[in-house]
């Protein structure tokens, strides 16, 4: 491979589950005013696709669905290193389900033209499916490798091992392949300096930022608006539940010194009649 | 290799001073010019810690319309006390004796973390409406070292890529508001600070109250500081029934086991805050340290080749008159004046920014240090003030004396002592010139057989106290498995030191100085080392202070990681 790999690196932004803001009372999220972060599954992706990039060369493509503010996962994509980043936005992409969004997914990643290696993230924080990476090798019909911990490239064939039930599963495949990276592979690498300075700079200069970031539409990637967005879904939500929570009374015992907090908490559970098994159970 | 990273000027530290410095030389600025700013939390803020309660002189300067336009101040002060502590009673020193620089009615009560986060927005709002102008911020990428080209400061590393030009972040000029983490190694190459530095180190707790003290401003001494041991403490009421509780302490003393974070439990054990905390809930912990040489430790030159020091780093910080938001941000002012003309000429050779010095010197800054030049000196040179004096005097109200009553006892009590406590007082207050104050370089003297008679309140409620290793979590530190940003030289000298300590059954200065549980010694194969538990790190730097060995050293940490300090 003269030119090292064409590869698509997928990454969906999801609410910051670290943050509590957005966070509605019944559990349920409200996107619009939740913090916003990268699907941390999606960052062991990303981090695969670097690595072969520093092995083997190549260019790193990132796809992101999602509404406008999803944009902020390409541009810290691109402050990771990748090189381009293309948003699929459309508001008839909205209620997608899984199938209507590997779909769209599919004809994006088609619309890239020659993508010898697909990573995606295992599953995503919020919708947790974990069927969208093997929806798209489907579509594109190509070898999927799924779980992938580690993985090299030797004499133009991937080598890949996988985490399966009471083991790991060695693979060997070729190019064009779709891979998802299991969250136990290795860590996104920190954001180096240049990175983050050449993307200070992309923020003023719109051309150049156009070129490295684009926004397309189902129009460009040739997707039927049917097959995607609500008329695409055919999953029924029914109903949901909150299943309740969990917790209890927690009693802090405070003391200046270590000696002294463990006598509190000693003394109440002699004293309290309830005995033991309330700090065991 | 990649292209050169290239900035006209670059500020090491988002604090008060490198803030107001953008802040101004954005507003001053008529063309072009491009600044980084670099700092080691990962967001702006992150790791700022101080009272503070300060002189609004420069934010009035920079934001004419602070106290309603949306500036994230906690209150103005509107009562504001020196009290006199025993274990039992709490009194005020009559407002008619109370010097007027400790009279802080009008002054902001800021946290400036909340302070710096706001002033770092204003800036990337005020450089958007100009051509031209640019101003970067880099949260999360400490300023690692210096580099130098020849004797001229060329920039500073950033990162560890192995491609020095990804590596390093140029600049016309570098100012260094990084209270001395990276700058001192600047001090030390020219060897610019002929008097060492002294340092005091701060513990600070924000609690949430039931009720409201906001505008109430109270500074202590006696209680819990030992006697011989100079140290205060301080209680701020902020908006939002918020309640700051702090100590100050110095780090030149005898004690080699200062437990820092154990002294502010003990302050908390106060009846007078005790009835303060009923209720409340803790927020946060931090700790922070202080440079409170002051005139005398300030560096021979401000600039160099290619670079200035600005605040805390420099050394503004005035000890008598517990201001140093206010001298950082006037410090930083009168940079942005002084690189805007080098900017012009372009000039920031040593004698481009020469004017930098005379200007803090001539101004309010240069004045107020002066006349607070002999405060540090006061108490070295008369140790009966804080061995005897202010004993006696925290027995005496301790006991029901009036303060008035109670300092006529305490100074009667010893009639040639209180001769040179006039002497001293004149020092403090109305210095004559008697030469420089001279301070000692290390911590040999400290006593390894110091012991600490201490008498503690009684009576607390247990859940306003925390176990020391209890408050740490409260800091909200976080790092990664790789992270090692303290540095042990050479562990066969920590070894004699353990050994030194372990004889007179004391922990070693790091261990018992430390603020956040960090430094242990441990057995292993037989002998006794020295081991650190770096994730609990707040970064104060106390431990590298008070080595007496000077055999480790606290570095920026990488990536962010470190405390977050946010609303301290
Ligand atoms: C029963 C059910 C009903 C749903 N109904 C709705 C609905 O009505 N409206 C609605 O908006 N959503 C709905 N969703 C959520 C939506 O289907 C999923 O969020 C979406 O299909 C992606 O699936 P996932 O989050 O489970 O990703 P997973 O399959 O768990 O993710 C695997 C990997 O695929 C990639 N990936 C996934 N999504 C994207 C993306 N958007 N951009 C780029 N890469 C991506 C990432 O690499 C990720 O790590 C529903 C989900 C379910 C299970
Ligand atoms: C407990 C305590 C209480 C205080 N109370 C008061 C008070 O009531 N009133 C008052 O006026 N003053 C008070 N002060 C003093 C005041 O806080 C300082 O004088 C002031 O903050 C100094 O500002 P600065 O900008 O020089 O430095 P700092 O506030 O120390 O800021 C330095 C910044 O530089 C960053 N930094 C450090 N090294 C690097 C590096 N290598 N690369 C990048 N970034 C780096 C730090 O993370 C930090 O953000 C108090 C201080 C303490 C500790
Ligand atoms: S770091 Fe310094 S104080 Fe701590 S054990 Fe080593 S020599 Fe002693
Ligand atoms: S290890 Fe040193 S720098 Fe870190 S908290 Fe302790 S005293 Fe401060």
């Amino acid at each position: 491979m003269g030119n090292g790999y064409k590869m698509a690196v997928l990454i969906k932004q999801v609410p910051d589950t670290s943050s509590a803001a957005g966070v509605n009372p019944d559990g349920t999220v409200d996107r619009a005013r939740a913090k916003r972060m990268i699907n941390p599954f999606d960052k062991f992706a990303l981090q695969k696709a670097i690595e072969t990039r520093a092995a083997h060369g190549g260019e790193i493509n990132v796809i992101s669905m999602g509404p406008p503010p999803a944009l902020e996962v390409l541009v810290e994509a691109l402050e990771y290193g990748a090189d381009y980043g293309y948003l699929l936005s459309d508001r008839r992409l909205a209620a997608s389900d899984t199938l209507a969004t590997a779909f769209a997914l599919y004809k994006a990643i088609t619309y890239l033209k020659d993508v010898d290696i697909v990573f995606t993230g295992l599953q995503t924080t919020d919708g947790d499916t974990a069927q969208t990476g093997p929806q798209i090798a489907e579509r594109l019909d190509v070898a999927q490798i799924t779980y992938c911990e580690t993985m090299e490239i030797v004499n133009g064939r991937i080598q890949a091992s996988r985490i399966i039930d009471g083991g790991i599963q060695k693979l060997e495949t070729a190019p064009p392949a779709l891979i998802t990276i299991a969250n136990s592979a290795s860590r996104l690498e920190h954001k180096k300096f240049a990175n983050v300075h050449m993307v200070k700079k992309l923020s003023r200069d719109k051309a150049e930022m156009e070129r490295r970031i684009k926004t397309i539409t189902l129009d460009d990637i040739g997707a039927e608006p049917e097959r995607v967005g609500l008329l695409g879904s055919p999953t029924v939500v029914g109903k949901t539940w909150k299943l309740g929570e969990k917790g209890g009374s927690c009693q802090l015992f405070k003391g200046d010194k270590p000696s002294h907090e463990v006598e509190l908490l000693v003394g109440a559970i002699k004293s309290d009649g309830k005995g033991v098994e309330e700090f065991v159970a | 290799m990649s292209d050169r990273i290239e900035y006209d000027v670059t500020l090491v530290g988002a604090g008060p001073a490198n803030m107001a410095l953008a802040y101004r030389l954005v507003q001053l600025t008529d063309r072009p010019i491009r600044i980084a700013v670099l700092e080691k939390a990962k967001e702006i803020g992150g790791h700022l810690l101080s009272g503070a309660v300060s002189n609004p002189r420069v934010i009035e300067k920079l934001f004419p319309m602070w106290k309603s336009d949306g500036f994230p101040h906690k209150g103005i002060c509107s009562e504001s006390y020196v009290s006199i502590l025993g274990p039992r009673r709490w009194e005020n020193v009559p407002s008619l004796l109370t010097p007027p620089y400790f009279k802080k009615e009008g002054y902001a009560i800021l946290n400036i973390s909340d302070m710096c986060a706001y002033i770092a927005a204003k800036i990337t709002a005020e450089a958007a409406q100009k051509d031209g102008v640019v101003v970067d911020f880099y949260p999360g990428f400490p300023a690692q070292r210096i580099v130098f080209d020849g004797d001229r400061v060329a920039g500073v590393k950033v990162d560890d890529t192995g491609d020095e030009n990804a590596d390093t972040l140029y600049s016309k000029v570098t100012v260094f508001g990084d209270k001395g983490f990276v700058s001192r190694d600047l001090i030390a190459k020219y060897n610019l600070r002929k008097n060492p530095q002294v340092w005091s180190v701060g513990v600070k707790e924000v609690w949430e109250t039931p009720q409201s003290h906001e505008g109430k401003v109270w500074h202590t001494m006696g209680y819990p500081m030992a006697p011989g041991h100079l140290g205060g403490g301080f209680v701020y009421g902020q908006t939002n029934n918020q309640l700051v509780i702090g100590m100050v302490m110095g780090l030149d003393f005898v004690n080699p086991n200062l437990r820092p974070p154990q002294i502010l439990q003990d302050l908390k054990k106060h009846p007078f805050i005790q009835e303060m905390l009923r209720g409340a809930k803790l927020v946060k912990y931090g700790a922070s340290v202080l440079p409170e040489g002051g005139f005398y430790s300030l560096p021979e030159k401000f600039a160099v080749d290619g670079a200035m020091l600005v605040g805390d780093a420099l050394g503004t910080l005035d000890v008598k008159r517990f201001s140093g938001v206010d001298k950082a941000m006037e410090s930083g002012y009168q940079a942005a004046e002084t690189i805007w003309e080098a900017h012009k000429k372009e000039d920031f050779s040593a004698s481009g920014l020469a004017s930098y010095q005379a200007r803090i010197m001539n101004g309010w800054v240069g004045k107020e240090l002066s006349d607070s030049r002999y405060f540090r000196k006061a108490f070295n040179d008369h140790p009966k003030l804080l061995d005897i004096f202010i004993p006696r005097l925290a027995a005496a109200v301790d006991s029901g004396k009036s303060v008035v009553y109670a300092g006529i006892q305490a100074g009667m009590a010893d009639p040639f002592g209180s001769l040179g406590l006039l002497s001293a007082r004149k020092k403090i207050e109305n210095p004559s010139d008697i030469g420089p104050a001279v301070y000692k370089e290390d911590r040999t003297h400290i006593g390894k057989d110091y012991a600490d008679n201490r008498k503690i309140s009684e009576g607390y409620a247990e859940n306003t106290i925390y176990t020391t290793a209890d408050v740490v979590f409260y800091a909200h530190t976080h790092y990664g498995e790789e992270n090692r940003h303290i540095e042990e030289f050479d562990a066969a000298v920590c070894k004699e030191c353990i050994a030194t300590f372990d004889a007179s059954k004391k922990d070693t200065p790091c261990v018992g100085d430390c603020t956040a549980e960090v430094h242990q010694t441990l057995e292993k194969d037989g002998t006794r080392i020295h081991a650190m538990a770096l994730e609990n790190c707040v970064q104060c730097t106390t431990c590298e202070i008070v080595c007496p060995r000077t055999n480790i050293r606290v570095r920026a940490a990488l990536r962010g990681y470190g405390p977050d300090f946010s609303g301290m």
